[in-house]
């Protein structure tokens, strides 16, 4: 009964989110003040729905109830536990009821705590988000619901595709999808902005939260993304230009244009049209990128036409809201008031300077992602667009934008002094530009890029650094003082510093991996030796061993560091997934310091065994980075400033009356 | 019947949500303007706080005043000018009420065309405890052996494999699938004793001496297994022990609670048993009834008594070959009873005695077992 309560439950959903998006929308058309309000109890009370089902799925899961067609396409009894649970965002259908129950959940949020919303963009706001809810439901209900029925049952499912058991996928697309959806309220804050046809001065503060959440969680997203494929493709490579990817790096890319630009909105009433904008291209992106990811439309030509119905529903959404959203904003961008003055150079024109590249880089990504899938959509050519595009495009792009970084927060708002930041940061600049001299000149193999690379990501590092200490006034002021002002500093600037800081930390590990990395390719017999990175590996034998639901032999190399000290071992294996008759490799890695050992084993040969050594120098910092930026961002979300929003109205709601009166 | 109450109590739910704001008072609410106010408030406070840090100069913190205390006054005029809006409460009220309605008519309207109501939840785990049964067993059989072919180790899918071969009449298939799960998951007494059942199957409804020894290690594991006492006490009618047999069904019959399969086929048996009592007393000589073959298999009549026939032959072979059996003496004299062909039977004792010695213990423990049968040898 649970599967048939929570198909119930989805489709009372989808009713309620009808009622969402048509009734506040009615309210603050005639200003019926109980109209606007239905909003809030019906956003609640349908996360609540979209829970119920996304829980009689997870329990179906469990419980392997074959009769659900999507367990048995995805599940089989013999799977542990922890994978029957993730295996119900494992696929398409699960995936999008997923998405759906996280849009709920932010639009309940949004009912519950925008108190200090007034009523009219509250009602707007949950009107749009009603909207994209019913699309959604829509899509899942007619041409991927997961509650579709087998009889008779099944005894036995289907399995799960073999890499996507992994803990990684356990937290991968939550991640990513709490940052897709994130966006989703700054869409509908700037969709219901554009309908009233005006901007509160406290837009940008109401968008600001949720954009810096969505930004830090889609950070993490991406970064668990990078990492999963690292370790379970079993080729050591941490990011392949590849369109899946794309579509979360897009997003990623334009909405930390519209986390700036939003700063300047909120200081400074200015950018408000561009702000907009952006919020708008954001959320489009997302929605490419949800569905680029899950149901392959562009990706293969053929999926799409093998399903036509979904790739045609999947089509009419992108344009109901891409282009609805840019018809809207056409028609009304023009009313919307400017905002405050400032010279180009100044905090404001960093951040719009920061604005052009990031939004220029995501066109490139976009560009580079979609025509090869155009192109073979209308010639039906195969053309691959591969890391030499992206490196020629994206990264020259990147680099200016790089070492901009550390300008911006020392710039003074509406008219700065370039040269008085660049001479306080010249501490961080020497000490930078120092490293990278010492280590073109003591690192062996070590080419000029590397050591340019390396003396990149310090200079954010230690830009990010002389903020602070300018801020706290280091030299100035006695250390007391200076400590006293390091705690009275405001949250946020401590965000900046740490997702500058970060994001210096990430082009580290990107720069040394890609310039110092040793690899080695060699088949091995037992006993044998290997050096690699000052670390010899000793392979010591093959062995058989059963999983719960695949067969894997497993190679276990002995690991010794220089002077013969052991440390340990490394095992790397080939697994056998009997269900779905997919073999697999799992990666052996070992964590030194920052760096990493990293053995995947090939076929048996006449000769011995195929094993392929990667020496990883720094490779952690580039997920370590991204995970500093996520600190950075949840920091900034504390702020008092952000959180407290309009404190004045209690007091204001009795003078309005006592004017009344 | 519950899910639907279930059903409408969420509707009801989701309607009352519709309706919500219509139930309490409306509070008035600061107008849009003011939240500006207090953001602009803001921003000249935090206008201070900059040129006390140096990130904005004095002069520029002045022109930024300027703007800012330009757009505060501008908000004011605005406000002053705009009215209260206009409330139409008639046509919000309608909006609402269609609103409510649209909840339950889109969402039992939607599930009936896209539910299926009457479709119970499958748990594996609870399915695995009862004998699957339904129309596409053919399909459901494949697939679990396809299953098992990659995984022969999987007790569990032998275990469900031997009640769905046993109930389609593949017994040799069914007690090697019994014989699979006790190696692999070790016995229990619902595993021997299917087992033992699939064997009486195998021979067309004759317990042999192979599936008692399976019933009584059923036994020995829970005493009070049905499914064994039932074949142990068919065994024993087979043998003519009648009033052993009747003691066991009767025990069963009345036992049992009223839920158990087991009650009723005792109870069949019972009757059985009395019917082919009353036609031995009134013909003299019917050994155990054949409807005992009929309730144990459900092949053709035609092809199981054919196949009755073939064992029976080739034990009789057997035993021509081999004589130094009783056991196998003893089940062909069953047997025999069993098919009604008496004479022989007769011929058979008379063989057995001939080889295992009339007078030798193994010889008088089988003449009294024929005699229990109402057979004696034929010199």
């Amino acid at each position: 009964m649970s599967v048939e309560l929570g198909h119930f439950a989805l489709v009372l959903a989808l009713a309620l989110a009808l009622v969402q998006s048509a009734a506040p929308l009615m309210g603050a058309r005639i200003g019926s003040l109980p109209l606007m309000r239905v909003g809030e109890p019906v956003a609640i009370t349908g996360f609540a729905l979209v829970a119920a089902a996304f829980a009689a799925l997870v329990l179906a899961y469990v419980q392997s109830d074959f009769s659900v067609l999507n367990v048995w396409e995805n599940s089989h009894s013999a799977k542990p536990l922890l994978f029957k649970i993730t295996g119900a965002w494992g696929n398409h259908e699960g995936s999008m009821l997923l998405w759906v129950l996280i849009l709920a959940l932010f639009g309940a949020l949004v009912a519950a705590f925008g108190r200090n919303l007034p009523p009219t963009l509250k009602a707007n706001v949950l009107a749009v988000q009603g909207l994209i809810a019913s699309a959604f439901l829509l899509f899942i209900l007619f041409t991927s619901n997961p509650f579709n029925r087998l009889q008779p049952a099944p005894i036995e499912g289907r399995d799960l595709n073999p890499i996507l058991q992994d803990i990684g996928l356990a937290i991968h697309p939550p991640l990513l999808y709490l940052g897709y959806v994130g966006f989703s309220i700054s869409f509908s804050f700037a969709v219901a902005a554009l309908i009233e046809g005006r901007i509160d001065a406290a837009w940008a503060r109401w968008v600001r939260p949720w954009t810096l959440a969505a930004w830090a969680f889609l950070t993490g997203g991406i970064a668990m993304g990078s990492y999963w494929a690292y370790y379970e493709l079993g080729w050591g490579g941490f990011w392949f230009w590849d369109p899946v990817e794309n579509a979360s790096f897009l997003p990623w890319l334009s909405g930390t244009a519209l986390l700036h630009s939003a700063i300047v909105m909120e200081k400074r009433s200015a950018l408000k049209i561009w702000t907009v904008l952006l919020a708008i291209l954001t959320f489009s992106l997302s929605l490419l990128g949800t569905f680029l990811v899950r149901s392959g439309v562009l990706t293969s030509v053929h999926t799409f036409a093998s399903d036509p119905t979904r790739g045609v529903f999947i089509l009419a959404i992108l344009v109901f809201f891409i282009g609805g959203a840019l018809a809207l904003f056409a028609v009304r961008a023009a009313a919307l008031a400017p905002g405050g003055l400032f010279h180009p150079i100044s905090r404001e024109g960093a951040l719009v300077l920061n604005n052009l590249l990031l939004t220029t880089a995501a066109a490139t990504v976009l560009v580079g992602t979609l025509y090869p899938l155009l192109i073979e959509a209308l010639t039906g050519e195969k053309i691959s667009v591969g890391a030499p595009f992206f490196n020629l495009t994206f990264v020259p792009l990147f680099l200016p934008l790089l070492v901009a970084v550390p300008f911006g927060p020392l710039l003074a708002w509406k008219r700065g002094d370039l040269l008085a930041a660049a001479q306080r940061l010249q501490i961080a600049f020497a000490a930078a530009a120092l490293s990278g001299i010492v280590s073109y000149f003591l690192m062996d193999r070590a080419s000029a890029f590397a050591a340019l690379g390396l003396a990149l990501g310090l200079w954010l590092i230690f830009g990010a650094l002389t903020d602070l200490c300018l801020k706290i006034g280091i030299g100035k002021v006695p250390p007391s003082v200076a400590l006293g002002r390091l705690a009275g500093l405001p949250l946020s600037m401590f965000g900046t510093a740490l997702a500058h800081a970060g994001l210096g930390l990430t082009a580290l590990g990107v720069v040394a991996v890609t310039t110092l990395e040793a690899e080695s390719i060699l088949t091995m017999r037992p006993g044998q030796v290997a050096e690699i990175g000052g670390y010899s590996l000793t392979f010591e034998n093959l062995r058989p061993f059963t999983g719960p639901n695949y067969t894997e032999d497993r190679a276990v190399f002995a690991v010794t560091g220089e002077g013969g000290a052991s440390l340990g071992e490394i095992v790397s294996s080939k697994r056998f997934y009997a269900a779905r008759g997919m073999p697999t490799t799992e990666a052996g890695i070992r964590t030194f310091g920052l760096s990493q050992l990293y053995v995947s084993i090939g076929d048996e040969t006449a000769s011995g065994l195929v094993v392929r050594i990667w020496w990883k120098p720094l490779v952690t910092l580039i997920w370590l980075g991204a995970l500093v930026m996520m600190v950075g961002g949840a920091v900034s979300l504390f702020d008092r400033r952000l959180r407290v929003g309009v404190p004045a109205r209690r007091k204001l709601a009795v003078a309005a009356a006592g004017e009344g009166a | 019947m519950f899910f639907w109450l279930l059903a409408a109590l969420l509707t009801l739910a989701a309607s009352l949500a519709v309706m919500k704001p219509f139930l309490r008072k409306a509070d008035k609410d600061a107008a849009a303007g003011e939240h500006d106010i207090a953001v602009y408030r803001d921003q000249l406070r935090e206008l201070d706080e900059e040129v006390r840090r140096g990130l904005i100069s004095e002069s520029d913190a002045a022109e930024a005043r300027a703007e800012i205390g330009r757009k505060i006054l501008r908000l004011t005029k605005a406000q002053e000018k705009s009215g209260a809006a206009p409330q139409h409460a008639k046509l919000a009220g309608a909006i609402a009420m269609a609103a409510v309605l649209a909840v339950p008519v889109v969402s039992w309207g939607l599930y009936a065309m896209l539910g299926s109501p009457g479709l119970p939840t499958l748990p594996l785990q609870a399915r695995l405890q009862q004998d699957p049964s339904g129309a596409s067993l053919d399909e459901l059989i494949a697939r679990t052996e396809a299953h098992l072919a990659d995984n022969p180790e999987d007790a569990r899918g032998w275990e469900v494999l031997a009640p769905v071969y046993a109930r389609l009449g593949r017994y040799g298939d069914a007690i090697a699938a019994y014989r699979r799960t006790i190696a692999l998951a070790g016995a229990t007494a619902d595993r021997e004793a299917g087992l033992g059942e699939a064997m009486v199957g195998q021979s067309g409804g004759v317990v042999t001496a192979d599936a008692e020894a399976a019933f009584r290690r059923a036994m020995d594991l829970d005493k009070a297994n049905s499914r064994a006492r039932f074949y142990t006490a068919m065994a024993r009618a087979q043998e003519g022990r009648h009033e052993e047999a009747r003691a066991i069904w009767q025990e069963m019959s009345e036992s049992l609670p009223d839920d158990s399969p087991w009650k009723g086929v005792a109870g069949q048996a019972l009757a059985n048993l009395a019917a082919a009592q009353q036609q031995r007393a009134g013909a003299g000589a019917a050994g155990p009834s054949q409807e005992d073959i009929a309730a144990a298999g459900n092949m053709e009549p035609e092809a199981r008594q054919e196949m009755i026939e073939g064992m029976v032959a080739s034990l009789d072979a057997k035993l021509r070959d081999n004589p130094a059996d009783p056991e196998g003496w003893r089940r062909l004299l069953r047997s025999y009873v069993v098919l009604g062909r008496r004479g022989e039977a007769a011929d058979a004792l008379g063989r057995a005695l001939a080889a295992l010695g009339a007078e030798s213990a193994e010889g008088q423990a089988l003449t009294e077992f024929a005699g229990t049968l109402g057979i004696t040898a034929v010199r």
